[in-house]
């Protein structure tokens, strides 16, 4: 009998992080397809190869886009933006509380200024925050985790607009200093406005998951 | 038998599955399977278009799902309608019937 769990896992990678649930929901399914075709007197060889077809091909494309559908697409609204908004917000206002007080983050020098280190480490704070919030209004793991990201997804958008406009006035011929650091700072900024807010949001919407998991249990 | 348009399907889909998990609680497989084999072949279920559909309806509340260890020691994800779910019937429904009463004064499909 071949192991469709590991199958779906080497096939479906992608479950078993959004959904582990629907991971063995789908080997389970497929389980029964293939013995039901093996009591119908197919071959296992051919069997196994009408059943892996489910889950191979267009099936597997079908399968995946449906899911990221279902999942994502549906409530976007109530279970995404605007927890992520939220989350954008209470992200972006801290920032600018720390800027504003002078409190901030001139405690450590990493990539050619000063690194908002202040607000990393309280962005987990945001990014659980983010994740409840989506959980209430009954968002999927992978909404939950969207929505804990948005910060750093608006701060992406807004990085790689500013530089787009920024190289289409300057002019690429015109100022070679000028679009040399342009591009060095294409290369500093992203990872302490997107890459590290991102790691650190992903940490709080991690901590919210073990806790909301450990309540619902003791409940 | 003549196969559905995958449009008329999916939206169909919702109701057909309600229906039969009002009846008893099933798992995915059974349901794909009784949905085949009620309908004469007409609906069919795959994994894509059944179990995203279950999980987000298991996020509205509409059906809770549990795992059930079956007599030969397997375990699958029994779907069990909840009151939540069962108030969706009856609009669907109605939906329906409006749809096709609509369809059959143009049309007169069913005269045909």
């Amino acid at each position: 009998m071949p192991d469709w769990k590991q199958i779906i896992r080497k096939k479906l990678r992608m479950f078993r992080v959004c959904s582990p649930e629907f991971t063995e929901e789908l080997a389970a399914h497929l389980e029964d397809s293939y013995e039901a075709l093996l009591g119908e007197g197919w071959a296992a060889e051919v069997a196994f190869q009408h059943t892996i077809g489910q889950i191979e091909g267009r099936g597997r494309v079908w399968l995946v886009l449906r899911f990221l559908q279902e999942e994502f697409m549906t409530g976007l609204i109530r279970e995404v933006a605007l927890p992520g908004l939220l989350t954008s917000a209470a992200a972006g206002l801290f920032y600018w509380a720390l800027a504003v007080d002078h409190i901030s983050p001139q405690v450590m020098w990493l990539v050619g200024g000063q690194s908002p280190m202040w607000w990393w480490c309280l962005l987990p704070i945001w990014g659980a925050l983010g994740a409840l919030l989506s959980h209430r209004n009954g968002g999927s793991r992978l909404q939950r985790i969207a929505a804990s990201l948005l910060p750093s997804w608006v701060m992406g958008i807004s990085i790689l607009l500013m530089f787009a406009v920024g190289f289409t006035l300057s002019g690429l011929g015109s100022h070679y200093w000028l679009v040399s650091a342009r591009l060095e700072s294409l290369g500093l900024v992203p990872p302490g406005f997107v890459v590290i807010p991102a790691a650190c949001s992903l940490l709080g919407a991690g901590i919210a998951e073990v806790s909301t998991k450990k309540f619902r249990r003791l409940a | 038998m003549a196969s559905v348009n995958a449009q008329i399907k999916r939206g169909s889909a919702e109701l057909a599955v309600l229906t039969l998990l009002a009846e008893q609680p099933l798992h995915g497989y059974e349901i794909a399977k009784q949905i085949e084999a009620q309908t004469g072949g007409v609906l069919r279920f795959d994994m894509a278009s059944l179990y995203p559909m279950l999980h987000r309806w298991e996020r509205k509340s509409w059906v809770n799902a549990e795992w059930q260890t079956l007599p030969n020691g397997r375990r699958r994800r029994c779907y069990r309608l909840t009151a939540s779910g069962r108030k969706q019937i009856a609009p669907l429904r109605a939906q329906w019937r409006a749809f096709f009463q609509a369809l059959e004064s143009v049309t007169g499909f069913q005269n045909a």
